[in-house]
């Protein structure tokens, strides 16, 4: 295993990443509770999120990457396009309108594409690419997160997919880096689902996968449980997808070949979610459905029937892991 | 999720390939749309689509019913004998066949079902279940399913019934139908299954077991006939019962004429909003009517067609004008003993041409039914006078003889009615003569003594079932 010799201290990278994470889980999480207390989204006239729907979810994100794999750069692009714009689509229709959301993802992704390969000669001009592609990519997570918990995904199913996600990590990112070579390979590349930032000569990247992941417990425990059970799934948050995910290469060096830094982060946040949530189950009991939980807000926040969103398709989109890239 | 969209689109490609349907498909939608109710409340804002199909373009619609005619035609020239010997002899093509070139092809008749069914069963599915017509209009029809169609139609049953909210679960059903009605039977409990909901089909006992039932059983939907709901109104009348002895949120009847006045006082008497009146037949089924707020019946796109044809013509009935309704239930819906054109002698009024303004105004409606053709009563001089006419009169009687015991017949220009003497209880001839009038109906008035009633007009809750509990006992001591 190489050891990659840093221009800066591990420490002061790992508090940069630890930012770089809090930030993207901050403002998904409170994008997606925002989003969640103020829109309804339509939803389809039979269906409600179930067991089946996870396992299929994990088979999608157990394939998926090996499709990446195999096809061709740009239509891979096409595919992210299709992903990412139907997940905007779906998510901020209702309040920008049709003219205004194809106008809106015109842009992001015009801008995006161009960015991707006219402005990534300077470090601003990677900082001007990171904050436009995590713009993106925030945005695509709040409408996903919540075409899930509003189309009835309960904590349970959350939980069991973080801890799917785990063992995903643990062998894709660990034994086989799949993961890895995906990312090497499509860095720099329109559309790459992270959230991240470029400081100095490093790059600070978190997943899209990791921040739906997070913003899923999230939201599902509030949707459940109220406000104490999201409080305890954001330190949950906190502790392992963002404090324990930066740190740990103190304990384990996780750089690979390429000498990135990947850093399996489900695999240290599924177990503990998994635990949280069966501690919750024992604790609050019953999970609150979405009638239980709209009556819970009836006079206090109620949605507006006029924001009324298309009914949810599954994103295709998870890579995984935290890119900590010495170049 | 991801695999009730699979479910939904299996369904709705099945319907416009017109295949046989999966009926396990369906009853596993049924249970998607339980989660979905658990987890939301209600289904989504489409399910009215889900239910009543996405037809409110008339193209779109015509396009559609060619294609189901064609369809079921074809199956029919090639499996069913009186089919085949029927579309030959009128010299009609079921490639071809459109709305349009309908009428070239004669109505089927009820004579014809009850003379040759064993020439109307389809040669290439076995028969599974027999199920009789009540035969209150003569002698009963006899209607073989196949378990496809045993399967089907509780599924479908129960997929429309849970999406509208008719049926949830830990609803109790209390049927009181004649027990031999063996497919409305089999409906019921079926559908009851499907829906998570328990039921308790009692038949036509006595209205005081019934309400005992009803009552202590905690039953919070009753399914009977409306003659029989007459009797359950009166019996809890005189027991002293009301809306608070009940839990009932949905009374539904079929099968006879629902007088205003018997809906109304059994939503008191029973507690709930107001009484359905679904519209459905043993030779169509699974095509059904939906009653709507405004008093149209509104009949399935989906299932089968229905035509409003002209009493005297043939031809389809002119605006404001009496037909009778002939129901075509298309395949795959309908497989073991199809009927093409099926006369149901069932009499309604087609309604305006000017655009629906009830809820359902997406779905061709007629107005309720309004009594068999056979039972018109046609005054020289033109007027026609329906059962329900006689029947709304008769039960807003101050007696409330419910249900109506009548005979009627034309004399002259007038009606000669001829009642029990229950039924103008605490009034003379003359009083009675003047509610007539006021309800636009010119009548003598033979009365008869109550030991006559029931000789008068027989009705679906005469066909009492006894049980041991109400036999009469011989004790010696």
């Amino acid at each position: 295993m190489p050891v990659p010799i840093f221009p800066i201290p591990m420490w002061e990278q790992s508090l940069t990443l630890f930012c770089v994470i809090m930030a993207g889980v901050i403002l998904v999480c409170a994008g997606a509770l925002a989003y969640f207390r103020r829109v309804r989204m339509e939803r389809p006239a039979v269906g409600t999120f179930n067991a089946r729907d996870v396992v299929i979810l994990l088979v999608l994100i157990g394939v998926l990457p090996w499709v990446y794999g195999w096809l061709p750069v740009p239509v891979v692009t096409c595919v992210l396009v299709v992903t990412f714009a139907s997940a905007l689509y779906i998510g901020y229709r209702p309040m920008l309108g049709p003219v205004g959301i194809w106008l809106a993802i015109g842009l992001l992704f015009g801008f995006n594409i161009w960015s991707s390969n006219h402005v990534m000669g300077t470090i601003a001009g990677w900082q001007l690419w990171y904050a436009e592609q995590s713009i993106t990519v925030l945005l695509s997570a709040i409408a996903v997160c919540n075409l899930y918990v509003q189309g009835g995904m309960k904590l349970r199913y959350v939980a069991w997919l973080s801890f799917g996600l785990a063992c995903y990590d643990i062998v894709f990112a660990s034994y086989y880096p799949l993961t890895g070579r995906l990312l090497a390979r499509y860095i720099t590349h329109p559309l790459i689902p992270v959230v991240g930032m470029r400081f100095g000569e490093v790059d600070y990247a978190v997943g899209l996968g990791d921040l739906l992941a997070y913003s899923l417990f999230f939201l599902a425990a509030y949707k459940a449980y109220g406000k104490g059970a999201a409080t305890i799934a954001a330190g949950v948050i906190v502790v392992m997808g963002g404090f324990a995910t930066a740190f740990i290469p103190f304990l384990f060096n996780f750089t690979n070949a390429n000498l990135d830094t990947l850093i399996p982060a489900q695999s240290l946040f599924g177990p503990a979610a998994f635990v949280t949530y069966l501690w919750m189950s024992r604790h609050y009991g019953r999970e609150r459905t979405m009638a239980e939980y709209l009556a819970s807000q009836d006079g206090v926040a109620g949605a507006s029937l006029a924001e009324q969103a298309r009914a949810p398709e599954p994103a295709s989109v998870r890579p995984d892991g935290v890119r900590e890239v010495a170049s | 999720m991801f695999e009730t969209g699979v479910r939904q689109f299996r369904l709705a490609l099945g319907m416009a390939q017109g295949r046989r349907l999966d009926p396990r498909n369906v009853e596993r939608l049924v249970e998607d749309v339980l989660a979905t109710v658990a987890e939301f409340g209600e289904p989504g804002s489409d399910a009215a689509e889900l239910v009543d199909g996405p037809m409110a373009s008339p193209a779109d619609r015509l396009e559609i019913t060619n294609n189901s005619l064609r369809r079921t035609a074809l199956r029919l020239a090639a499996q069913s004998p009186f089919y085949a010997r029927h579309f030959s002899s009128a010299q009609v093509d079921p490639a071809k066949l459109d709305v349009a070139g309908l009428r070239a092809i004669p109505v089927t008749v009820k004579a014809d079902l009850i003379e040759r069914p064993a020439d109307f069963r389809c040669t290439d599915v076995p028969p599974c279940l027999a199920t009789r017509t009540t035969g209150t209009t003569g002698r009963p029809a006899e209607v073989w399913l196949s378990r496809y169609e045993v399967e089907l139609w509780s599924a479908l049953g129960a997929l429309g019934s849970v999406l509208r909210g008719e049926l949830r679960p830990g609803d109790v059903m209390q049927v009181n139908l004649s027990s031999r009605s063996a497919l409305s039977m089999h409906l019921a409990v079926s559908g009851c299954r499907l829906a998570g909901a328990g039921c308790r089909p009692l038949g036509i006992v006595s209205a005081e077991t019934s309400l005992d039932n009803l009552a202590e059983g905690g039953a919070t939907i009753l399914l009977t006939v409306p003659s029989y709901l007459g009797k359950l109104v009166t019996a809890a009348r005189n027991a002293g019962m009301g809306a608070g002895d009940f839990r009932l949120r949905r009374i539904v009847v079929g099968g006879e004429v629902l007088s205003t006045s018997l809906a109304q006082a059994a939503a008191r008497t029973f507690g709930v909003a107001l009484v359905d009146d679904p519209y459905s037949m043993t030779e169509i089924v699974p095509v059904t009517g939906r009653p709507c707020s405004q008093g149209h019946i509104h009949h399935d796109l989906n299932l089968g067609l229905t035509e409003l044809i002209d009493l005297d013509t043939g031809e389809p009935a002119a605006p404001g004008a009496l037909g009778t309704l002939v129901i075509t239930p298309y395949f795959p819906y309908r497989d073991c003993t199809p009927v093409f054109r099926y006369d149901t002698r069932d009499v309604a009024r087609r309604l305006p041409d000017a655009p629906l303004r009830c809820e359902l105004p997406g779905i061709p409606a007629t107005s309720q039914i309004l009594g068999k053709a056979d039972h018109l009563l046609r005054i020289p001089g033109g007027e026609i006078v329906t059962s329900r006419q006689l029947i709304e009169a008769i039960e807003a009687l101050p007696a409330e003889p419910w249900p109506a015991r009548y005979r009627a017949a034309a004399s002259d220009d007038r009606i000669r009615l001829t009642l029990p003497v229950s039924a103008i209880a605490g009034h003379d001839e003359a009083e009675a003569r003047r509610h007539f009038a006021a309800a636009g109906l010119d009548t003598d008035l033979d009365i008869v003594g109550d030991d006559q009633a029931a000789s008068l007009r027989h009705t679906r809750g005469d066909m009492l079932e006894t049980t041991f509990a109400s036999q009469p006992a011989l004790v010696g001591v």
